[in-house]
């Protein structure tokens, strides 16, 4: 399939600088790919796109579907959400980002454990962009027992 | 391929062991017909009912990660005791499934299920039919958990009817709410079009 260049490409570090010093070819050492984490929160009323390093503590770029449409009620749908990550993904590009795992969650807990509308759309655009995809996660947080849902003893009144 | 390593998008879920045969189906043509439509894989575990989902093709060579939701929601649904047909209409876009577990509003005795179940199917299925003919969804009642098949907008509409009869509300009253709602989505001036 691929040319022994091709290959020695592809070699893990290590391996390479075997294989370099037997053949003292000096060539730029290709890096392993620089990977990124792209969280997805999705609820009914909006969308929020957020990519991080793989440590989750340091944001590289962030959009909302707000960002991208006037009307509060047009903010979960999905050409706001895909607007929300090719800008994301737009970014990562500029920062060098190759490869994104992605945390997939709704809002959880006694909420929706549904994600949004908006959700496959992201996820296409991230698809779309040309980066690496890795893991795709569903991080919905599962209540173990939890709290009292929100609306009190009488219910939500219409 | 390459030596260094990538990771492949999955998932992993489990379904009712009793689900198992609908889920393969006679011959395995339920399987072969989730995994020729969607582009994935599914490896079933007969013995504990659990189920791996890959992507046939990785991200990179065109396989559509997307893909791998609706193949999870699918499995699911067939665990949650909907019939592969049924099912079937999740590989459209827009489709969504969502699993409402009984046991979060009421105490999941045995006599507590049996009544609310029957409350929710109706005589003959009755209540049943109307939830899914006004909103245009598909529900399954399997166990503690009502499963619903539908647009984004239907399934909260048939959720809300379904959570309002768990908690005791008069059919009735969740007739009338059912039936604004199909009024109002005629009309079409209920949702934003995307």
């Amino acid at each position: 399939m691929s040319s022994a260049q091709a290959e020695e490409v592809e070699k893990k570090p290590e391996e390479k600088e075997a294989q370099e010093a037997e053949r003292t070819v000096v060539a730029a050492p290709k890096k392993t790919l620089k990977w990124g984490i792209v969280h997805i929160y999705s609820s009914y009323n909006n969308i929020i796109v957020h990519l991080t390093d793989l440590t989750g503590a340091e944001t590289i770029a962030r959009a909302s579907g707000g960002m991208f449409v006037d009307a509060g009620r047009l903010e979960p749908t999905p050409y706001a959400a895909t607007r929300a990550a090719s800008y994301v993904m737009e970014i990562a590009k500029q920062k060098g980002i190759e490869a994104v795992h992605i945390r997939v969650r709704a809002p959880g807990g006694v909420k929706a454990k549904t994600p949004g509308p908006g959700t496959q759309a992201a996820i296409r655009a991230i698809a779309r962009s040309g980066v690496i995809i890795g893991r795709i996660e569903d991080v919905t947080p599962i209540p173990h027992d939890s709290v009292r849902r929100k609306g009190g003893r009488r219910g939500r009144r219409v | 391929m390459s030596a260094e390593f990538r990771p492949e998008p999955e998932f992993m879920l489990n379904i009712p062991r009793e689900r198992v045969g609908v889920l393969i189906g006679p011959q395995g043509s339920v399987k072969k017909r989730i995994e020729g439509a969607l582009g994935v894989v599914l490896e079933v575990d007969s013995g504990s009912g659990s189920v791996r989902i890959r992507l046939a093709r990785r991200p990179e060579e065109g396989g559509d990660p997307v893909a791998l939701f609706k193949a999870r929601d699918v499995v699911q649904a067939i665990g949650r005791g909907f019939s592969p047909e049924r099912a079937f209409r999740l590989f459209e876009d827009g489709v969504v499934l969502s699993v409402i577990d009984i046991a979060d509003y009421v105490k999941p005795s045995r006599n507590n299920l049996v009544r609310v179940r029957a409350r929710l199917i109706g005589r003959e299925g009755r209540t049943r039919r109307i939830i899914e003919e006004t909103t245009n969804t598909y529900v399954s009642i399997y166990g503690d958990t009502v499963a619903i098949i539908g647009e984004e907008e239907d399934v909260r509409a048939a959720e809300e009817a379904v959570i309002d009869l768990i908690n005791g509300a008069p059919h009735s009253a969740v007739y009338k709410k059912l039936n604004e709602y199909a009024r109002l989505r005629k009309l079409g001036g209920l949702r934003p079009r995307f």
